[in-house]
């Protein structure tokens, strides 16, 4: 079942056109956003989140209307929602913080609420701080508040913008595990009003992110945007598959190369089109990824 | 020491929550006194039940202990909850409440020193409607509550969440503008009023959010009345903010900011609607 759809939707800031005639199909499971700063992946997952609201064209989400209240009112219910820049009261400690939006999400059962603030503190490996201030924990575990209040109630929207930004690699597996699990079909949906704790077909997570080898280790579908416009949709295989027979090491960059860096042997690994003779490299989701964007691209790399 | 035992079906039935009160209580004296039945019992009570109550435990232990303005809301019969929300409202905290009351001083004081009284009475009612504005405006929306993308995406409607906030906040600043007042050297019933055009430019700073920021659509109201007051103050004090035209034209403007309010509440419930 499709849980995510998206047609024709166009959403403008002033003169600048951040999504222009995106139309959608995402599907339970896990898929990654990818595109160069400024190709509208945070307004498109603030749509999905219904932060925002369409300017034209239709959503549809977990088979449901946001534009109406009632029904955009029942999708919150199975959304969590974690933003680009997570904003926090600083003077809460990490579990009145995450109790708080736990509130905002309608647990209002003290004790309930508490064993759930609970869990999620201990999902993102933060059960031992949790009596800390915000204002005295590091980038990183912030990060990580943010997360744990995203997953309350285990919702079947999943939406995460950047969610690895500012993580340590030890910190970026535990979240690939955590997320991969979360992605699998047949979870129990927690939150106190979805209806019964009914199980689904299967979770939907949306994430964006400027890490192509987190989405190659986690998500099954790939999307990429430019300038507001839908590029590729596709597995990470068919978007490395693009790069097939067009990525090369060579001594010194290739004429041909569209894209070429020097890599840690002293060899350069060019992406375009190879010379006679070149050492062709099995490709990988991020050389898919330049060659579909070209110098656009390096927004994200650099 | 105890001679008697309780039958192990009862404690079973006890252990799962299914005997009435008297009897449970009464069982509850003995079990106290009796290492066996207290050992009995723990046999019938299942894994689940026994995480749950660790569970509960450790969550009423990680819980922490309400800050100042939580308390004073719990003990005033705010239920849990509502009280952790507002506990969130930048002007709700001490700190906001303190600097309130410190501008509300200033004002009384000058009007008990200065040399003639009236000039510090119209310096009251030209700060005070000004306070709740601010505190309102401080209270709820984009760029003055840090976790509101979060919020918007959350089931609790923004609107019942300003509406909530928003009476707290005129609520408390309103009693400390009301000390204020009739801490006042100035006759009876001229220090009240700063009532009316606090209620109208509150409401309709709040209805300017609707298409603007908190911030900005305050700033626009609290610099429109300052320019007021200005313009019509000179050589009439105090008789502008008393004159029975000021407070009417403040009545017509709170109730069309209601109702401009109840029109856009859907723009506290998503962005760009």
């Amino acid at each position: 079942m499709t849980t995510v759809t998206l047609r024709n939707v166009r959403q403008r800031f002033g003169r600048t056109t951040a999504l222009d005639d995106v139309s959608l199909d995402l599907d339970p499971g896990i898929t990654g956003l990818l595109g160069p700063n400024g190709a509208g992946k945070t307004t498109l997952l603030r749509l999905v989140a219904t932060v925002l609201g369409a300017e034209q064209g239709q959503l549809r989400l977990l088979d449901r209307d946001p534009s109406d209240d009632i029904q955009r009112t029942a999708i919150r219910r199975r959304l969590g929602y974690l933003p680009q820049e997570p904003g926090f009261h600083r003077q809460f400690t990490a579990f009145e913080f995450v109790d708080y939006v736990a509130i905002l999400k309608e647990w209002t059962q003290r004790q309930a609420r508490h064993v759930e603030v609970r869990r999620v503190l201990e999902i993102v490996g933060l059960g031992d701080v949790a009596g800390k201030r915000i204002k005295a924990l590091s980038g990183g575990m912030r990060r990580r508040v943010a997360l744990a209040q995203a997953l309350l109630g285990d919702p079947s929207l999943l939406v995460l913008d950047e969610p690895t930004a500012g993580l340590d690699p030890e910190q970026r597996l535990r979240f690939r595990e955590l997320i991969s699990t979360h992605g699998d079909p047949g979870q129990r949906d927690g939150h106190p009003n979805a209806g019964g704790g009914a199980i689904n077909s299967g979770r939907t997570v949306v994430l964006s992110t400027h890490q192509t080898e987190d989405v190659a280790a986690l998500c099954g579908r790939v999307v990429v945007l430019d300038a507001g416009r839908v590029r590729f949709t596709g597995t990470p295989a068919e978007l490395a598959g693009q790069a097939v027979e067009r990525v090369w090491v060579a001594a010194e960059r290739s004429a041909g190369a569209r894209l070429a860096w020097r890599t840690g042997d002293g060899r350069h690994r060019c992406v375009g089109d190879p010379p006679a003779g070149a050492e062709m490299v099995a490709p990988t989701l991020e050389d898919g990824y330049l060659l579909l964007l070209g110098e656009r691209a390096l927004a994200v790399t650099a | 020491m105890t001679t008697w035992h309780a039958d192990p079906g009862l404690l079973h039935r006890y252990a799962t929550g299914d005997v009435d009160p008297s009897l449970a209580a009464s069982l509850e004296a003995h079990v106290q006194a009796c290492g066996r039945c207290r050992a009995d019992i723990g046999g019938s009570v299942g894994d689940q039940r026994l995480a749950r109550g660790l569970d509960g435990l450790l969550a009423a232990i990680d819980s922490p202990r309400p800050g100042p303005v939580e308390s004073l809301l719990r003990r005033a019969g705010v239920p849990e909850h509502q009280a952790r929300l507002l506990a969130a409202t930048p002007s709700l905290r001490l700190s906001w409440l303190l600097s309130i009351a410190v501008a509300l001083a200033f004002a009384v004081g000058t009007a008990h020193l200065a040399r003639d009284p009236r000039a510090g009475v119209d310096l009251f009612l030209v700060i005070a409607p000004l306070l709740p504005l601010a505190g309102v405006a401080a209270a709820y929306g984009p760029g003055v509550d840090p976790t509101y993308d979060i919020g918007v995406a959350a089931p609790l409607s923004g609107w019942h969440l300003l509406l909530l906030r928003a009476t707290a906040v005129l609520s408390t600043t309103t009693l400390l503008g009301t000390i204020g007042a009739v801490s006042l050297p100035g006759p009876g019933l001229v220090v009240a009023a700063w009532l009316l055009p606090s209620l109208a430019l509150t409401l309709t700073s709040l209805a300017l959010s609707t298409v603007l920021s908190p911030l900005r659509g305050a700033g626009i109201v609290a610099a429109g009345w300052l320019v007021l007051v200005t313009v019509g103050f000179t050589g009439q004090s105090p008789t502008l903010l008393t004159a029975p035209a000021l407070q009417g034209a403040a009545g017509l403007a709170a109730l069309f900011a209601v109702a401009v309010l109840i029109v856009r509440r859907r723009s506290f419930e998503v962005r760009g609607l």
